[in-house]
């Protein structure tokens, strides 16, 4: 279809706007706090300077922080989608009511706010929480495990509520596969692992795609959780930034640290666009 | 060598009974086709035979022995579906490899089986473009291809040709059935066009909400049909009911029809003063003069000429209409009076409605 310039310009005007006023807008100004020189008395001073940067760069601790950042998030999403994509195959086969009642299960997560989620798994999990408990009673442990305040805990924690994220994508992708080509595929001789291999999962690549960088986005920029069932002992890039930016003070260097996460993670997606591209073109007809 | 015995196969969908026992059996090397109306159960019986349905009851036996144990992916049936079914994410010469690279087949032995059936349905030079950068001629040439390279013992073609315009399907049909005979594959053919199956097939079966109304030779199920129903989705058809049907031989009746008495072929088997009705063929009627020769006399209601024929609709003193097809040289026009001659050894004594 042809449409006249200007009218793909005016509609497209309210998008923009909202991309300006909510995206372009805060990045610059985060940009610039990240360039400022510290304040004494002020959250930042007057003049700009590289030298928030240059810290963040040469001193090991925070690549170690940020590494630890994308490589628990990496995890998160890997164990997330081994999670989802036999929920998303079950949702995507189910019809009238049950379909409704699944939908409603999967989205249950989202429909606690963060802090009284959060709050729940530190009782679930606590020495003497019902997670040790029934651990016990089913004779797998011997003495209660400490869980709260673990990193495993988090991911834990973290797969649970971005589930829906990822199976909602899958879902769609698994229903757009039409039966007609798992059924041509059996036809020629197919085992049904074969089935799911060839045709099934390429083709629900669609969906595991923006699943991936959905959950993996989301895992990084993680806070609450992190701080709440982490503990003190191990740190994550948001809680330091946030340490900055309204513990100590320090917006200039919060804001270069919220910087180099953001292009951080920006690359890793960035890169596995890259990587699985191919793949995503020739399923995506 | 494959041969086919279909046994009274039966399906339900929940509580809605898509088969009713359908009969059907297919020789080594024919083309058995299924026509029928939308929703008569076509494709339910192909999906049976294929095995992505359990039928309810009955059996379908190939070389004697029952394969509804055998799952599909070891019936060695290829399967050609109505909307082609490829593989959106391989390319043209992946699809038709699929099934040998399953078969762990050499490379070298792929390579070849995909060029030699490709040039076979002349698909040459597309081998590395993915199925919606092709047409849907020759995506539809890829689902046939992808199905003939496995060799199967049985091909299973639901509505090939549904999805192409007019030209394109006269020209695969011709390319389905050579193949078919060629390599000497059994094959069972969904279609609901009357056309495509007359001139396709070694056998008919018109089915007719989840039964099989008749299986017979084309010609049979054209010249003979066994109800009204199958005579009307054959071709062009008119009916005239039948008074005072008598048996005078086996097959043979004298009836009273439109107010002349005739004697006529027909279903064995109608017994005396039957309520029947008799098939006339448009080419089996003849107009002329009338007087001489002429069993009914009509008026014209309607007359097309149509260049090469003359296509018109008689309406007879007693009721009843004919249609008939005329050398486009007679002079008639709407309001004449004609004589109508019939060819009395392609008229047919049917039932309305098959016991
Ligand atoms: N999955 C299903 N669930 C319930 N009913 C079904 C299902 N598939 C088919 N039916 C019903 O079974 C009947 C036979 O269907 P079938 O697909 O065999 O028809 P068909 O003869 O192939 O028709 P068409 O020419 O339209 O393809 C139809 O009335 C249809 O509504
Ligand atoms: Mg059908």
């Amino acid at each position: 279809m042809i449409r006249s310039k200007k009218l793909t310009w005016a509609l497209a005007l309210p998008a923009l706007a909202l991309i300006f006023v909510f995206m372009i807008l805060p990045i610059t100004n985060m940009v610039e706090m990240s360039f400022r020189t510290p304040g004494s008395s002020e959250p930042f001073g007057e003049d700009y300077t590289w030298m928030h940067y240059t810290r963040i760069l040469g001193d090991g601790y925070y690549w170690g922080v940020l590494r630890r950042s994308l490589y628990t998030a990496g995890i998160v999403t890997l164990l997330c989608l081994v999670v989802s994509y036999p929920i998303a195959w079950h949702l995507s086969r189910a019809k009238g009511f049950k379909a409704v009642f699944l939908y409603a299960c999967i989205a249950s997560p989202l429909m606690t706010g963060v802090l009284v989620r959060n709050f729940g798994w530190m009782i679930v999990a606590a020495l003497n929480g019902p997670l040790n408990e029934s651990l016990i009673a089913l004779g797998i442990i011997e003495r209660p495990l400490r869980l709260l305040f673990t990193q495993s805990l988090v991911i834990l924690a973290l797969v649970h509520v971005f589930v829906p994220f990822m199976v909602l994508p899958i879902n769609n992708a698994l229903r757009n596969i039409p039966q007609s080509l798992t059924e041509a595929s059996a036809s020629m001789g197919a085992s049904r692992y074969q089935v799911f291999r060839d045709i099934i999962l390429p083709l629900s690549f669609p969906g595991i795609q923006p699943g991936v960088i959905l959950v993996y986005v989301l895992a990084v920029a993680a806070y609450v959780t992190p701080a709440l069932l982490g503990g003190q002992m191990v740190s994550y890039m948001p809680t330091l930034i946030i340490g900055e930016l309204t513990g100590t003070f320090q917006w200039p260097f919060g804001s270069a640290l919220a910087i180099v996460l953001s292009f951080s993670t920006v690359l890793v997606v960035v890169l596995f666009t890259r990587l699985t591209w191919k793949l995503n073109e020739r399923a995506r007809a | 060598m494959t041969t086919v015995e279909v046994k009274n196969l039966r399906k339900s969908y929940d509580d809605f009974l898509a088969l009713d026992g359908v009969s059907l059996t297919a020789e080594t090397g024919q083309l058995v086709t299924l026509l029928g109306p939308s929703g008569c159960g076509k494709s339910t019986t192909l999906r049976c035979l294929a095995g992505f349905h359990e039928p309810n009851g009955g059996d379908i036996l190939v070389d004697g022995e029952s394969i509804l144990n055998v799952p599909s992916n070891r019936r060695k049936f290829g399967v050609v579906f109505q909307n082609y079914a490829l593989f959106p994410h391989m390319t043209v010469a992946e699809n038709i490899g699929y099934g040998l690279r399953l078969q762990k087949r050499s490379k070298g032995e792929i390579e070849t089986r995909v060029f030699d059936v490709m040039k076979l349905v002349r698909l040459t030079g597309l081998e590395d473009r993915l199925p919606r950068e092709i047409s849907g001629g020759q995506q539809q040439r890829v689902a046939l291809a992808r199905a003939l390279v496995l060799k199967p013992r049985l091909l299973l073609l639901d509505e090939p040709l549904a999805n192409l315009d007019a030209r394109l399907r006269d020209e695969v049909r011709w390319l389905i059935r050579d193949l078919q005979q060629q390599s000497g594959i059994t094959a069972f053919y969904v279609t609901h066009d009357q056309s495509e199956a007359m001139a396709m097939s070694d056998m008919v079966a018109v089915m007719k909400a989840g039964r099989v109304a008749q299986f017979a030779t084309p010609r049979e199920i054209y010249q003979k049909p066994s109800e009204r129903y199958v005579a009307d989705f054959t071709g062009e058809a008119n009916f005239l009911t039948a008074q005072r049907v008598q048996p005078v031989a086996e097959g043979r009746y004298s009836v009273h029809v439109a107010g002349a008495d005739i004697e006529v072929e027909g279903v064995p088997g109608l017994l005396k003063n039957a309520a029947a009705e008799l098939l006339l063929r448009p080419e089996s009627l003849t107009l002329v003069t009338t007087g001489d020769t002429a069993t009914f006399e009509g008026e014209v209601i309607k007359c097309a000429f149509l260049g090469a024929s003359l296509h018109c609709e008689i309406a007879l003193p007693e009721g009843g209409r004919l249609k008939l097809t005329a050398p486009p040289n007679h002079e008639v026009g709407a309001g004449d009076r004609v004589g109508i001659a019939i060819d009395l050894s392609h008229a047919w004594l049917m039932p309305e409605v098959a016991p």
